[in-house]
């Protein structure tokens, strides 16, 4: 399944880059980040747990309605607490998946654009590893802490990189990615304690609920 | 109406006009693609897209002007801020490229507009049929997660007075009820035989020979657009040559960005004349 994704992005770089040059880096990075969800995807596409599949319905569906039931605060979202708590209960690929799809299913009601890719991307890439780091996580608040702020900073971040790309036509300018930064640093401030204050109340009742739920219905 | 075309070939026409805008330096492709998108974006939605528009328009504005401050290359010098030059050329180069972020943003809108979710879940559906299945879900999902979330909150306002505190304990309570609901779907699904082989999904759409012609012109379009015979350089002069190749690309361009208006107001006059007939 990976193989695909190992053989297809570095044959869309290097043709997307040798026959348009420089113009075509924002299209390939949303292609390349299009594909780097493939694999996940198709892994997916085999399960045959069907509690698996209705959970992480459920679980994107909370991610994203969590976006409706605190718009008055702004820019206050439980997406990323809610794709990183997915990650450490139910591993790295489940993580993977909530992310990228929260991000689709979010930009059903806020818009599709050539942002959808990142979006999946990052939001995918937060939950992996947390998927990864899970046991750590679930073990130390302060490692938990850390890794809230850390992908609160890590959105925001690849977003921006793929606003610049775009602006100039595909040439990464330093001083204007600065410039984006700078302006978006309230803004990133606001995911990190956000996603602090959901992760400190969600993940110990989380682990409660899914330990829970587990006994009553014998998983 | 353009909406009424069949999903993949609605598709194939957004996903050509897009693919094209993105790899042009031409601007009269970019200048083609975005009247054509203002034009259906006005059909389909009216006055209310006047607002958008302007924020669009003040977007072309900011990007054109801030080129030349970031970037100086270019032999045509207007003038000096600071000691940096400020070029003719990364002006060009500037509004080119805001044209082509802001087409792209408005055929984005379109799109958004022309493709509801049960469109995309169709097109997703033919590869990733589980995937497809999710989204379907959480759609459902949300707006009676988010009525739980309303109907928990508002009774837990006689117990609680912190609206944090209530905000949390009413989101944790949606949270543990749509697990548990989780699970009862899962088990009533598996109950009726989901992931079995041999079953087969509903969906509304035919692919008529209507769509068939509408995908064969769009593909002939596209395929007359990608013939690259323009040679355009931005630094150190602005410089265009076009040839008769040119010429037939950047008039199939024009005819492309453009169908999906002329569908639209097509069956609107149509509809007009037979009203005026009666």
């Amino acid at each position: 399944m990976y193989v695909i994704s190992l053989i297809l992005i570095p044959i869309v770089i290097l043709l997307g880059t040798a026959t348009f040059g420089k113009q075509s880096y924002p299209a390939v990075s949303c292609a390349v980040a299009l594909l780097a969800c493939v694999p996940f995807f198709l892994t997916f596409e085999r399960e045959k747990n069907t509690r698996k599949i209705v959970f992480l319905a459920v679980m994107v569906a909370l991610s994203v309605a969590g976006r409706f039931i605190f718009a008055p605060v702004q820019f206050f979202k439980p997406v990323a607490a809610i794709v990183i708590l997915a990650g450490m209960y139910f591993g790295a690929q489940f993580g993977f998946l909530t992310g990228a799809l929260s991000a689709v299913v979010s930009d059903f009601y806020f818009g599709q654009g050539p942002w959808t890719p990142f979006q999946m991307f990052s939001w995918g890439l937060i939950g992996l590893l947390a998927g990864l780091l899970s046991s750590r996580l679930i073990r130390s608040k302060i490692l938990l802490i850390i890794f809230g702020a850390f992908s609160g900073a890590l959105f925001s971040l690849i977003m921006d990189v793929w606003t610049v790309l775009s602006l100039d036509g595909g040439e990464f300018n330093l001083s204007r990615f600065s410039a984006a930064v700078a302006t978006s640093l309230p803004i990133i401030g606001i995911y990190v304690v956000s996603n602090i204050i959901f992760l400190l109340i969600l993940s110990p009742l989380f682990g409660k609920k899914i330990e829970r739920i587990k006994t009553k219905y014998g998983i | 109406m353009v909406k009424n075309l069949h999903p993949f070939t609605l598709f194939m026409c957004f996903f050509y006009v897009i693919f094209i805008s993105v790899f042009t330096f031409n601007p009269m492709f970019l200048a083609s693609g975005l009247i054509g998108a203002v034009l259906l974006l006005f059909t389909l939605d009216g006055i209310k897209s006047a607002k958008i528009l302007l924020v669009y328009l003040l977007m072309i504005v900011v990007i054109s002007i801030t080129n030349p401050l970031f970037s100086h290359n270019g032999a045509t010098i207007l003038f000096f801020i600071n000691d940096s030059r400020i070029t003719l050329e990364s002006l060009i180069y500037g509004i080119n490229s805001a044209l082509m972020i802001v087409g792209i943003l408005i055929w984005f809108n379109c799109f958004n507009k022309v493709f509801d979710s049960e469109k995309i879940m169709y097109l997703i559906g033919r590869f990733f049929p589980r995937l497809a299945l999710v989204f379907s879900m959480s759609l459902n999902f949300i707006p009676r997660l988010t009525a739980e979330y309303r109907s928990i909150n508002s009774a837990q306002k006689t117990i609680r007075q912190s609206r944090i505190k209530r905000a949390a304990a009413a989101f944790s309570a949606v949270i543990t009820r749509s697990m548990e609901g989780a699970i009862i779907t899962s088990d009533s699904m598996s109950a009726r035989g989901y992931s079995l082989k041999g079953r087969t999904h509903f969906h509304r759409f035919r692919f008529t020979p209507y769509d068939a012609f509408y995908l064969v012109l769009f593909t002939a379009l596209f395929v007359l657009c990608v013939v690259r015979s323009v040679e355009i350089c931005y630094y150190p002069y602005f410089e265009m040559n076009v040839n008769a190749f040119g010429l037939v690309s950047a008039i199939s361009f024009l005819a492309l960005a453009f169908l999906p208006f002329i569908l639209e107001v097509k069956e609107a006059l149509k509809w007009k004349l037979y009203l005026s007939r009666i």
